[in-house]
């Protein structure tokens, strides 16, 4: 069996094992009385040892053997769960994690693994002294050691066996006679039994219901096994008590789960490709739209209009397949906050919201980071130490609340604490001294503050430690999430807390965008963030401080002409001119342009800014015409 | 010779009862515990074919007993031997390791065809 077509697989469902074991190894640590985490994570441990096993990793095997002995001593009650435990646990889930990524590298565990590997070994060896008093610990290792080898040699073997198994399944109905005394625990010996002939899967019950009074004493299952059907109902009447067996040969799998989700893997890179594709049919069906609307031939116009919509449907369902539950980067929250809180001697309490809101799994993965960048400096300068909170008149834990939400065709993402907020009067020292600000400015508005912050470079923190305060944080997550096309906002209150809100669009890939010319120039923005578009002479011209605005709905807004902006020739300067109003959270600016071009699809390329270039333009596209257009920046502009 | 067989029960009463079920029957009882510890510490010295054990004993209870033995011997052959009403306390220690399991009182012949099945 060829094992490299596997490898992309198990890494995959490590991880989400892995990721699973963090939820859980939280939960416990939270509830340490609790049974269900630490069944949980045996079974975790317990698949990824088999699978990493059944891959020839040994030493990850190893390792994630080790961590299960110790899972089991608690599970069985041989072991009272101490701290040290859980920081034992909590470094064998992350030395896994990196095993599982090196182990497709054809490398090892890194030797400090080792140590770990002895010190879960000595946890486990505590637990079993009482039970053993008759043996003596120099003579109980070494038959440890030997035995827990044996059974992984073995485990590894039933892995190997179950992963080429092409053994033939058999469904199986049992019926424990109606007079059987503990019908439900007599099934569980039935099933056991079918167990030393096979892999058993789908029982129903589960067994947990074959505890209940109630068990009507029939039991479901599934397996796979080489033993021929008469062998398989000799074997479970052998449990005794059983009053009928029915075999069948299972019906293909697949029909059998009619009802279930049926779902597949996909390789990311694949739908990354489908998604190119589909962006650039979309760029050639709008060519093709084009010359439609040139032709006189009815028949090109009608075919044009039904390639649109197959156009259209394909890129929704592309999409579709690419939106991703923002839960998959907001699971991995509750351990980050968990490590760093203690690192800094923190009481936090993560809350988290909306993790069922989709997204693009590339938008995603491009939040990801400014998302953790966020959070640490959340904990790091923004939640107090508990005395502090204390003497503050707070609650000792402070409050971390990480939440998604959807907004027409964007998502916003905020993480909001209730720490000491960001101290104004120091940035705004930092600000003048640094000739960012006015020096006789005496007040920094949110969006000054922000602007400031994300200046790169620009730190506060009077010591840099190993979390925050190196002076790349806002600044790395204002470029990306600009980026994408998206914004920042930020609200801070002394004594309240910070909030910052990430806005980025849905899908990366495909723009609903509006199409407008300053002189001979034509430029796209995206329809996200414009809320209206008016007139510019039918608007009373106001000034907002020393800048013109408009009166929009009764409140000014500041007027952005962009042929000055962009230092465009030959636009028109006077006159009616249609005006953009763009607005990205709280704040809207008025963008006089020369003509409104229409919308248009447009597909965003990847965009080097070349050095010197104004910071106004998201990225670039290609339009239906063939001719390339940039595209402006939102949040740059308000 | 018979099977032998040891008798894990905290009550004289019910160690006598089962001893001479089995005994009557042919298998050898080669020893005795009233306790999960004392059993599991027995069943290391004599090695017996078949084990009978109670779920309710004073230090360490029949459930984890069994989960001892079965940790040193993974065809080690226990029999539980429970109450009315004990299913949860059956299936978990079916799950520890348990071969089979008759239910209180006993009827002779019920014990046998157990003892029998599991000594397969």
């Amino acid at each position: 069996m060829d094992l490299a077509k596997y490898a992309a697989l198990f890494v995959s469902e490590s991880r989400e094992h892995l990721q699973s074991c963090n939820q859980l190894l939280l939960a416990w640590e939270r509830d340490p009385e609790a049974t269900a985490p630490v069944d949980g994570l045996f079974r975790a441990v317990h698949s990824l040892k088999g699978m990493a096993a059944t891959m020839g990793f040994t030493p990850l095997a190893e390792l994630a053997h080790r961590a299960e002995n110790l899972l089991d001593a608690v599970r069985g009650g041989k072991l009272a769960v101490k701290p040290e435990h859980f920081e034992l646990l909590f470094r064998s889930v992350d030395e896994l994690e990196d095993g599982v990524a090196r182990a497709t590298t054809g490398k090892g565990l890194r030797p400090e693994a080792a140590s770990l590997v002895k010190a879960l070994d000595a946890a486990v060896r505590i637990s079993e002294k009482p039970a053993e008093p008759a043996r003596s610990g120099k003579a109980g290792k070494p038959g440890k050691t030997g035995e827990s080898a044996a059974k992984l040699e073995k485990a590894e073997k039933a892995e190997k066996a179950a992963a080429k198994d092409e053994r033939p399944s058999l469904d199986v109905k049992i019926t424990v006679r109606s007079d059987a005394l503990l019908r439900g625990a007599r099934a569980l010996l039935a099933l056991r039994k079918a167990e030393a002939l096979g892999v058993v899967s789908r029982v129903t019950p589960q067994v947990s219901e074959l505890e209940r009074e109630d068990f009507d004493g029939k039991l479901a299952f599934r397996v796979k096994t080489a033993a021929a059907p008469s062998e398989v109902d000799a074997v479970i009447r052998s449990a005794g008590d059983i009053a009928g067996v029915a075999i069948d040969l299972a019906s293909d799998e697949q029909t059998v789960d009619a009802t279930a989700l049926r779902q597949i893997r996909i390789d990311l890179a694949r739908l990354d490709a489908l998604m190119k594709l589909a962006g650039e049919l979309v760029v050639a069906r709008n060519r093709l739209v084009e010359l439609a609307r040139g032709s006189t031939d009815p028949e090109l116009g009608q075919l044009g209009e039904r390639i649109s919509r197959l156009v259209g449907s394909v890129q929704s369902e592309v999409l579709e397949a690419r939106l991703t539950p923002v839960r998959e980067v907001f699971d991995r929250f509750p351990r980050v906050v968990r490590d760093l809180a203690r690192d800094l001697g923190r009481q936090v309490r993560l809350e988290v919201e909306g993790g069922d809101i989709e997204l693009d799994r590339a938008v995603l993965d491009e939040v990801a980071d400014p998302l953790v960048h966020l959070v640490r400096n959340a904990i790091d300068h923004g939640i107090e130490p508990p005395r502090d909170r204390v003497k503050a008149g707070k609650p000792a834990e402070g409050r971390l609340r990480l939440s998604a939400s959807r907004e027409r065709n964007s998502v916003a993402i905020r993480v909001a604490d209730d720490g000491r907020g960001i101290d104004r009067s120091k940035i705004l020292a930092k600000a003048k001294a640094e000739g960012l600000v006015d020096a006789a400015a005496e007040f920094l508005a949110d969006d000054q503050l922000l602007r400031i912050l994300s200046r790169s470079g620009f730190s506060t923190a009077a010591v840099i430690s190993g979390v925050s305060g190196r002076g790349v944080g806002v600044d790395v997550v204002m470029t990306r999430i600009r980026q994408l096309g998206g914004a920042v906002e930020l609200v801070s209150e002394p004594g309240q807390g910070t909030a910052f809100v990430l806005r980025v669009p849905l899908t990366l890939a495909i723009v609903r965008s509006l199409l407008v010319q300053v002189g001979s120039e034509r430029y796209v923005v995206p329809l996200n963030y414009v809320s209206e578009t008016i007139e510019f002479s039918a608007t009373p011209v106001t000034a907002l401080g020393d800048r013109e605005a408009l009166v929009i709905r009764e409140q000014p807004a500041p007027t952005v002409h962009l042929y000055r902006l962009l230092s465009v020739e030959g636009a028109a300067t006077t006159g009616r001119r249609p005006v953009l109003v763009v607005q990205v959270g709280e704040r809207r600016s008025a963008l006089v342009v020369d003509a409104l071009l229409g919308q248009q699809e447009i597909v965003v390329e990847p965009f080097d800014a070349p050095r010197g270039m104004p910071g106004w333009f998201s990225g670039a596209t290609i339009l239906a015409d063939g001719a390339p257009a940039l595209i402006l920046d939102a949040a740059a502009l308000v | 010779m018979g099977h032998t067989v040891l008798v894990c029960d905290d009550a004289i009463f019910m160690r006598t009862m089962i001893a001479d079920i089995l005994a009557a029957a042919g298998y050898e009882v080669i020893g005795e515990a009233e306790t999960g510890a004392q059993a599991v510490q027995k069943y290391r010295e004599l090695k017996p074919d078949l084990v009978t054990m109670d779920i309710v004993m004073p230090d360490m209870g029949g459930i984890d007993a069994v989960r001892e033995i079965c940790k040193d011997d993974p065809d080690a052959k226990v029999l539980m031997c429970s109450a009315m009403g004990q299913q949860a306390l059956v299936v978990e220690a079916i799950q520890a390791g348990a071969k089979d399991f008759v239910v209180k009182p006993f009827q002779p012949s019920r014990v046998l065809e157990a003892v029998q099945r599991v000594l397969g």
